[in-house]
């Protein structure tokens, strides 16, 4: 790996600009440095102080952003309760009689993440145990020990009398879900480590931030480029994680294509750097890809596989769905948009049903990102104004 | 070979009003069903797809994601770049000629191809078979129909029509799609189900364990071959 870092700096007129750049992305790098220096240097010929502020120190700049996972319905939506009679023991001795009768009477199928048997903390009796859901119970009118367990099966040898207590229908899948289930009744809980740690926004090193820091940088780059062609200011990057190497930059293209999307673009752009592609994009600046060099020896199924992709918003449901089909490692996007197919308006990286599921990022770099709207806006009006 | 009204699903905001007739239906779908056909001869995925556009063909597609190392090359996507070039040729504007478009395919259109056929405001879908695998016509997701103001408009979805043709093709489809992989497979096995100490007499340090191995690694790659072709 080449860990050499080379520090550059650009500064034109009112603003400081401070890259590190690995040396294997040099020829994109300097590419990109020039893009940026050419538009803030457009952009500082008026009035844009607070710009200006923001680029200040881009090495602080890391600290600015969180990425938080965008996951699935069922890790991200409350756990659904469901109602159970539970009674205390009123004799200790009997609870592991009590347990093991009632195991056989009301097996709880399908809630094993449940406890059966929880303490209570300064009651009377300190140990509750439940005895069946509500919807199993055999008469709900008159819930009382007699009723829920009829003769033979279960003593009652030992049991207070019942009342209702609300349980989760399911095993909780993170944290916070956890946290609010265990109020309710004592849930057992696999924790899956990365996606706590995802959720606190802690998942990435400050190193692997300052990488996603630049490939996200190159993203607005070329949004800024497109945008300047009159396209819609998004930007899309296509990056092998492995070798640290940008494999493609493509921005949105709609202006001479309906459906030439950023992301579209960018995955025909590394079907071109693999010996493939079907549109010549070479008319566009800010589009480009690296060639591979063993890329006719080593013919991959499907070309993304492994590659995180960076786009400065949220795709639609198109650009979505053929990362899917071009089976993409991760997604890393900056900001929501309102049809966005990865937590807007569907999940389709968790989809059930569909073949190909992988994880997305969003907030990288969320506030640049989000500005692109308004130079979007902005670009419009001069047009607008210019033709009247 | 005829239309039965029964199974077809119309979407329920049908103001725009431009529905193809029945013939039409049956005469497009059967040139689609025509080139599905083709493709099948040829060894190609069995989807045929066409645009009318005035009662004209004006895209054209089939399949061409191994030829351009490109996964979102799906036949839809092909015949909408060709309208797209024909409105470009007979400089046509592209939002008038969608809006009175239809789209006949042999298998539902999947969840990138429908976001793009509303992207671009086709007003009617007449499709074959469901898609259960990608299907964005109501198989997997309801993009054709969703509230979506900010991907194009709706569209109208004919299903159905000679949907057990389409399946079928789509079947012998993947079963020749591996012949060499079943063959080999298949040899393999009987030679050793006839002779079952023979890879050991020829490969004496084979174990059990390997011949398993070669076994999965067989399947698997029938697998993944299944995978490629959708």
């Amino acid at each position: 790996m080449h860990e050499t870092t080379h520090p550059v700096r650009v500064t034109t007129g009112f603003f400081m600009f401070e890259l590190k750049i690995c040396l294997n992305f040099w020829d994109t790098s300097c590419q990109l440095i020039s893009f940026t220096d050419f538009y803030e240097a457009k952009e500082n010929t008026g009035t844009m102080e607070p710009q200006t502020k923001r680029w200040k120190g881009s090495e602080c700049d890391t600290d600015s952003w969180v990425a938080y996972p965008v996951l699935s319905d069922e890790q991200s939506q409350d756990v659904e309760l469901i109602e159970a009679f539970a009674a205390p023991i009123v004799d200790k001795k009997e609870t592991s009689r009590l347990v093991r009768e009632l195991n056989g009477l009301y097996p709880l199928n399908g809630l094993q993440h449940i406890k059966r048997v929880r303490a209570v903390k300064g009651s009377l009796h300190p140990l509750e145990v439940l005895v069946c859901l509500v919807s199993e119970a055999p008469d709900l009118k008159e819930a009382s020990i007699d009723s829920l367990l009829p003769s033979g099966g279960v003593k009652h040898d030992g049991l207070g009398q019942p009342f209702v207590v609300t349980v989760p229908a399911r095993p909780p899948l993170t944290r916070p879900q956890f946290e609010l289930v265990r109020k309710h009744w004592p849930t057992s809980f696999h924790e899956d480590k990365q996606v706590t740690v995802a959720l606190r926004g802690e998942l990435f090193s400050p190193p692997q931030k300052a990488r996603m820091h630049t490939y996200m940088t190159s993203a607005l780059t070329a949004a800024r480029t497109g945008s300047e062609l009159g396209m819609e200011a998004v930007g899309a990057v296509m990056v092998d994680p492995v070798m640290e190497r940008i494999i493609a930059v493509g921005h949105d293209c709609r202006g001479d294509h309906p459906l030439h999307h950023a992301v579209m673009v960018c995955i025909d752009l590394v079907a071109r750097s693999q010996g493939g592609g079907c549109y010549p994009f070479d008319r566009y600046p800010g589009c480009s890809f690296q060639k591979l060099p063993d890329a006719e020896a080593s013919p991959q199924p499907y070309i993304c596989t492994g590659y995180d992709l960076y786009v400065t918003r949220e795709p639609c449901v198109m650009c979505a769905m053929a990362l899917v089909h071009s089976r993409i490692g991760r997604v890393f996007y900056g900001t929501a948009s309102a049809d966005g197919a990865f937590g807007s308006k569907y999940k389709i990286h968790s989809q059930k049903d569909l073949n190909h599921r992988f994880e997305v990022y969003k907030g990288v770099l969320g506030k640049q990102c989000e500005d692109l709207n308004c130079v979007d806006q902005h670009i419009n009006n001069k047009t607008s104004q210019h033709s009247r | 070979m005829g239309t039965e009204e029964g199974r077809y699903r119309l979407s329920a905001d049908s103001a725009e009003g431009f529905l193809p007739s029945d013939e039409e239906i049956e005469k497009w779908m059967d040139s689609a069903f025509g080139m599905a056909k083709d493709a099948l001869e040829n060894g190609e995925v069995p989807v045929g797809c066409l645009m009318v556009y005035n009662d004209e063909v004006v895209g054209k597609g089939r399949n061409e994601v191994n030829e351009t190392k490109n996964a979102t090359r799906h036949a839809e996507m092909v015949a909408l770049d060709q309208l797209l070039d024909w409105c470009g040729g007979c400089s046509l504007d592209v939002s008038s000629v969608c809006e009175r478009t239809a789209l006949y395919v042999t298998v539902e259109p999947c969840i990138m191809c429908a976001a793009a056929l509303r992207l671009l405001n086709i007003p009617v879908v007449v499709y074959g078979c469901r898609n259960e695998r990608f299907g964005g016509c109501g198989s997997v997701l309801d993009v054709s129909s969703a509230d979506l103001p900010q991907t194009g408009s709706a569209f109208k979805c004919v299903s159905g029509h000679r949907a057990d043709e389409a399946v079928e093709m789509l079947k012998t489809f993947y079963k020749q799609e591996n012949p060499n992989g079943d063959q080999k497979l298949f040899f393999c096995l009987s030679f050793i189900v006839s002779f079952p100490m023979s890879p050991y007499l020829i490969f004496p340090h084979l174990n059990i364990f390997c011949l398993f191995g070669i076994f999965c690694s067989s399947s698997l790659r029938s697998f993944f071959q299944l995978y490629l072709v959708s």
